[in-house]
C-alpha cells in the first residue's frame, strides 16, 4: 500500500520548486488478460500490463501533463519538469478561461468487489471454457465462422497531491462474448453476437465471464445467423420499435452520455468528438425525452464497468440525476467544467491510463426500469419490429442525428414474432426518438451493460463506461434505410 | 530478452518507444497541453503450436526473466493454434527513407504553443472559434525473432488540425508531415477561416444523388471501406470482404489506381511490417480499375499458403494515384454539387458492397457553376464503394491525411470527384 510515496513526494517538490501552484501524480499498474479462440483455435492468450505515472501541474490557472514509464530519481525529476514547462508554455495565450486550483485533500482507499478471484481460474480452465462454448455455435454447415473471448482487467492507482490527497484504490473488471457468421445462399455473410453490443462488460471479477453465460448464447446466436443468412432485408417504412438492451444501451452511450459530456458542451471536444445539442443554458428547460425518460449519473453503480471510488483528479461520485421525466437537469463533468458552468460535479474525469491526460467520460449512466418485461411490450405491440445485437451504428459530431444497424429484426404482428429480417436499420433525431419513448421495461431486466473502448480525445483514449437498462419500445420510428445506388 | 527465451521452439520480441506531445486548443486558448514516453516490450513464445505473449515496460533484466516465464507458462497451458506454422525466416528489409526530422522531435511545449499563436489571432480577427490540436512526436519500433530476423524504425511526425467556427457554420484544414518546420499554421488558419466564412447561415439542400468533391480527409474515410477488406484474412477466412470473387475483375473507373508503398516520399514508415518484421512488399492493389492483390502477413500467408506481402491485415501505406487537373479545375467541372471537407463516425453497414454511412463536419458547401456559393447544413450518406469508385476522378495533388484512429496509418491521397453520391437526408445544424 502506498508503496510510490516517496517517489510522489519527490515528484511533487520538484513541481513545486519548478513554479507550480498545484501538482498531482498518479501511479498506474495496469494488467489486461485477453484468451480469444476462433473456430476452435486459441488465437490469443496474452497478459499485457504497463506501471508509469502521470504528473498534472499548475501554473497561473494553466494546465500541463507528462506521462512517464521510467521509475528511477532523473525520470520522475525530468517528468515533473516537464509537465511545468508544458503548463507555462500555455500561458502565452490570452483569453483563456483559468482552471480552478484544487484545494481538497482526501486519504482514502478503494477497491471493486468481487466473488471470484480470477486468479483462481488457470488460462487452461478459460480456454476450454472458451472453446467448449465456441464448438457449440456451429450449428450447421453453412456457420462459416466462431469466436469467444475473455478480457480480465486489474488496475492499480496511486493518487497523490501537493494537497496532501494520497488515495489508493484497486479497480478489477472483466468482460466475455462470442458470436457466429454463416453463409448465404447468395454468399452473404451475416454475423450474430453478444451479449450487450460487444459482450458483457461489467465491474467484478470473473464472475462477470461466467455471467456473461456464453454457452448458453452460442447456440442460440448459430440458429439466428443461419437464418439471417438467407433473411429478406427490412423494407423502408415506419415502425412502432422495440429495442433490446443490448442495442439501447449503445443508443443511450452515443445519444445521451457523449451528448451530456459537458467538455463537448463547452466546445472543448469539437474538433474531434464533437459538440453537443444540449447545451448548459437549457438545464431545467430542455425536453430531452417524454417523461419516462429518466437517466442518472452513478459512478458508485454496483457492477459499473466505470465504478470507481474517486475519479482522476481524486473526486469522490455521487448520484446525480441528469434528466428527470425527460428534463434535461445536469451534465457529466470534471472540476474545471463544473466550475465555467455553476453546475454539480459527477467525478468523471478519467484517464485511458498513465500517458494519458485524464478527460470528461460518460463513465456510468443509467435508465431507470419502469415496468413490464420484454415478453409484455411484445405482446402489447400489434405491428412493430424488435431488434437486438449491433452490426454498425453512427451518429453525427453534435450527437443529435443517428443510425443504428442492429444485427436482427422480428417483426412483431398482433404481439407475437413473427419473421426474422437483416440489417433492419433505424434512424432518429435525439429529443424526437426520446421523445417517442412509450415503455420502458422493469428491474428484473435490468442489466448494467459496459463498453470497454469508448473513443475519445487526442490523442485517442479509449474509456470504459456504462450504460444501464431494461428494454424499451419507442412509436413510429423510420425502419430500413437503403443506399440511394 | 530472445536469449532468455532460448527454451522456446521460437519466439518473437516487438519494441516500441513513443515521445508524443500534444498542444489541444479549444476557444482560442490551450485547454489541454501534454506528453508522455512510453515503452512496451512484447514476447511470443512458442512451444509448437502453442504460443503465449506477454506485452510490458519494465525493462530490466530481472524483468526479462519473468517476461519468459510468464509467456512460456501461458503457451504451455493454453491449447494449440492450428492456424500457425511458423514465425517468418529474414528477408531483405530496404533501407527505409528519411524520416527523422530535427525540427520535430526537438520541438519544445513552448514552439507547439507559438505556431497556434498566430491561429488564434486569425480568429479572433475574424470573431471565430478555433479547435484542434498540434503533435510532435517520435516513434521507434523494432521486431525480433529467434530464426534471425532483425528489423527497426525510427520516424518522427507532426501536424496541425483546425476547426474554426462561426456561430452557424464552420471551416476545417488539416496539415501532416514528417518534418515541423514544414507546418504553416498561418495557411491552414486562412484556409479554415475562409470556409467558416463563406456563409452566416446554412443552407438546406435536397438530399438525393449528387456529384461531390470529397477533400482528402473525406476521401480517407471513404476509401477505408475498401482497404478494411482488403486483408487476408477478410477474404479466405471470413469471406466477407467485397474482394471475394472480383480478383481480376474490372470492378472500378479506368481513373482508380491503388498502390501500397511505404518509400513514397510524403510518408515516414518503416519498410517492414511492425507486427513481425517480414519486408514490406510495394504492390498495385487495384491497378486502373482492375482489382489486384490483397495483403497478407505471416500467419495468414501460412495458413492459406498465399504470399506473405508483409503487411499488418490491410494496406498500411495505400496511396490513391492523383489524377490529371487541379483541385479548382475538378472543382469548376462541377455545374452542380456539393463540397465535402470531412466525414464522421463512418461505418460499414454491408461489407460486400463496401457500403458504409456516415455524416459530414466542419464544412459542407454547394458547388454551382464551378464554385463554392453557399455553406450546407449536414448530411447522413449512405453510399456502396463499389458503385462510387465506378465513377470517380482524382485531382492531380496529393497530401499525407491523419493518421486513422483504428490502425494508426495514414494514406497519401488527392480530392476525390464522385458522381451519383447517395446523400440520404440533411440534419438541422453546419
Amino acid at each position: 500500500m502506498n508503496q510510490y510515496a516517496a517517489a510522489a513526494a519527490r515528484i511533487l517538490d520538484t513541481a513545486g520548486t519548478s513554479g507550480a501552484q498545484y501538482a498531482d501524480v498518479q501511479f498506474w499498474t495496469l494488467r489486461q488478460e485477453d484468451v480469444g479462440v476462433r473456430n476452435g483455435d486459441v488465437r490469443n492468450a496474452s497478459d499485457t500490463s504497463s506501471a508509469g505515472y502521470g504528473v498534472r501541474v499548475l501554473v497561473d490557472g494553466s494546465w500541463g501533463f507528462f506521462g512517464s514509464d521510467r521509475f528511477d530519481d532523473a525520470s520522475f525529476d525530468a517528468a515533473a519538469a516537464r509537465a511545468t514547462a508544458i503548463a507555462k508554455s500555455g500561458t502565452k495565450v490570452s483569453g483563456r478561461i483559468p482552471a480552478v486550483v484544487p484545494v481538497e485533500k482526501i486519504v482514502a482507499h478503494y477497491e471493486t468487489p468481487m466473488t471470484k478471484d480470477p486468479a483462481s481460474v488457470s488460462l487452461s480452465a478459460r480456454a476450454d471454457l472458451l472453446l467448449s462454448a465456441e464448438r457449440t455455435g456451429h450449428v450447421a454447415k453453412n456457420v462459416i465462422s466462431g469466436y469467444a473471448f475473455m478480457t480480465i482487467y486489474t488496475t492499480v492507482k496511486e493518487f497523490y497531491s501537493t494537497t496532501g490527497s494520497v488515495i489508493a484504490q484497486t479497480l478489477r473488471q472483466a468482460g466475455a462474448g462470442c458470436g457466429v457468421s454463416a453463409l448465404g445462399r447468395d454468399q452473404d455473410v451475416q454475423t450474430r453476437g453478444g451479449p450487450g453490443d460487444f459482450g458483457l462488460y461489467q465491474g467484478g471479477g470473473y464472475e462477470v465471464v461466467e455471467r456473461a453465460n456464453l454457452h448458453a448464447r452460442m447456440p442460440e446466436y448459430g440458429r439466428e445467423a443461419v437464418i439471417l443468412a438467407d433473411a429478406p432485408a427490412l423494407p423502408s417504412g415506419t415502425r412502432d420499435l422495440i429495442l433490446d438492451g443490448s442495442v439501447l444501451n449503445l443508443l443511450m452511450h452515443e445519444s445521451i452520455g457523449h451528448a451530456l459530456e459537458l467538455d463537448r458542451a463547452l466546445g472543448w471536444e469539437a474538433n474531434f468528438s464533437g459538440v453537443s445539442w444540449a447545451t448548459p443554458d437549457q438545464v431545467g428547460k430542455l425536453r430531452f425525452g417524454s417523461p419516462l425518460l429518466n437517466i442518472h449519473a452513478d459512478n458508485a453503480l454496483p457492477l459499473g464497468l466505470a465504478t470507481v471510488g474517486f475519479d482522476d483528479e481524486g473526486v469522490k461520485p455521487e448520484r446525480v440525476p441528469l434528466i428527470e421525466d425527460g428534463i434535461l437537469r445536469a451534465f457529466l463533468s470534471s472540476r474545471d467544467t463544473a466550475a465555467q458552468t455553476n453546475l454539480p460535479q459527477t467525478a468523471s474525469i478519467r484517464a485511458q491510463d498513465w500517458a494519458s491526460v485524464p478527460i470528461v467520460r460518460m463513465t456510468n449512466i443509467e435508465l431507470a426500469p419502469h415496468e413490464g418485461t420484454l415478453a409484455s411490450i411484445v405482446a402489447d405491440t400489434k405491428d412493430g419490429l424488435y431488434v437486438a445485437g449491433i452490426r454498425s451504428w453512427s451518429i453525427d459530431d453534435h450527437r443529435l442525428n443517428f443510425q443504428f444497424g442492429p444485427q436482427i429484426g422480428y417483426e412483431i404482428k398482433n404481439g407475437k414474432r413473427g419473421r426474422i429480417y437483416k440489417q433492419p436499420t433505424f434512424t432518429g433525431v435525439s429529443p424526437h426518438f426520446w421523445g417517442s419513448l412509450d415503455r420502458v421495461a422493469g428491474p428484473e431486466e435490468f442489466v448494467v451493460w459496459g463498453t470497454p473502448n469508448c473513443g475519445k480525445g487526442e490523442p485517442e483514449q479509449a474509456g470504459r463506461t456504462t450504460h444501464a437498462c431494461s428494454h424499451a419500445r419507442f412509436r413510429g420510428a423510420t425502419v430500413g434505410v437503403k443506399t440511394g445506388a | 530478452m530472445l536469449k532468455a527465451a532460448a527454451g522456446a521452439d521460437q519466439a518473437q520480441v516487438t519494441v516500441t518507444i513513443s515521445d508524443a506531445s500534444y498542444a489541444r486548443f479549444a476557444r482560442n486558448y490551450v485547454v489541454q497541453n501534454l506528453g508522455a514516453v512510453a515503452t512496451q516490450i512484447t514476447l511470443t513464445y512458442y512451444v509448437g503450436k502453442r504460443s503465449g505473449s506477454i506485452s510490458t515496460d519494465e525493462t530490466s533484466p530481472a524483468s526479462m526473466a519473468r517476461t519468459v516465464a510468464r509467456a512460456r507458462a501461458i503457451a504451455l497451458r493454453v491449447p494449440p493454434d492450428s492456424g500457425f506454422v511458423s514465425l517468418p525466416k529474414p528477408g531483405a528489409i530496404a533501407p527505409a527513407r528519411r524520416s527523422y526530422y530535427d525540427a520535430t522531435a526537438d520541438a519544445t511545449p513552448d514552439d507547439r504553443v507559438e505556431k497556434l499563436l498566430p491561429l488564434f489571432a486569425r480568429m479572433n480577427a475574424s470573431q471565430l472559434s478555433s479547435s484542434g490540436f498540434t503533435t510532435t512526436q517520435i516513434n521507434t519500433v523494432a521486431v525480433a525473432n529467434s530464426l534471425g530476423v532483425r528489423a527497426a524504425f525510427t520516424g518522427t511526425m507532426s501536424g496541425l488540425q483546425l476547426k474554426a467556427m462561426a456561430e452557424q457554420t464552420s471551416g476545417f484544414a488539416e496539415f501532416y508531415s514528417p518534418d515541423y518546420s514544414r507546418l504553416d499554421p498561418q495557411a491552414l488558419a486562412e484556409r479554415a477561416a475562409t470556409k467558416a466564412t463563406l456563409s452566416r447561415v446554412p443552407a438546406t439542400f435536397a438530399p438525393g444523388n449528387v456529384t461531390v468533391l470529397l477533400e482528402p480527409s473525406a476521401f480517407a474515410a471513404a476509401l477505408k471501406a475498401l482497404t478494411e477488406g482488403m486483408g487476408a484474412d477478410d477474404v479466405l477466412e471470413e469471406k466477407d470482404s467485397w474482394m471475394v470473387g472480383r480478383i481480376g475483375h474490372r470492378l472500378f473507373s479506368p481513373n482508380v489506381t491503388l498502390r501500397d508503398d511505404w518509400s513514397h516520399p510524403l510518408f515516414a514508415n518503416p519498410p517492414f511490417n511492425p507486427q513481425d518484421g517480414v519486408p514490406t512488399e510495394k504492390l498495385t492493389l487495384i491497378d486502373s480499375g482492375v482489382v489486384k492483390h490483397f495483403v497478407s502477413n505471416t500467419y495468414s500467408a501460412n495458413k492459406y499458403h498465399v504470399a506473405n506481402t508483409g503487411h499488418p491485415n490491410f494496406p498500411a501505406n495505400g496511396i490513391v494515384e492523383p489524377g490529371t487537373k487541379s483541385r479548382d479545375a475538378l472543382l469548376a467541372s462541377i455545374e452542380r454539387g456539393v463540397l465535402i471537407s470531412r466525414t464522421w463516425y463512418e461505418r460499414v453497414v454491408d461489407p460486400r458492397q463496401a457500403t458504409i454511412t456516415g455524416i459530414t463536419r466542419d464544412g459542407v458547401y454547394l458547388i454551382e457553376n464551378g464554385k463554392l456559393t453557399k455553406t450546407l447544413k449536414n448530411f447522413r450518406y449512405f453510399v456502396s464503394m463499389i458503385d462510387a469508385f465506378k465513377n470517380i476522378e482524382f485531382s492531380n495533388t496529393q497530401v499525407l491525411t491523419e493518421p486513422d484512429d483504428d490502425t494508426g496509418y495514414s494514406s497519401v491521397l488527392p480530392d476525390a470527384k464522385i458522381a451519383n453520391y447517395h446523400l440520404a437526408a440533411q440534419t438541422s445544424f453546419a
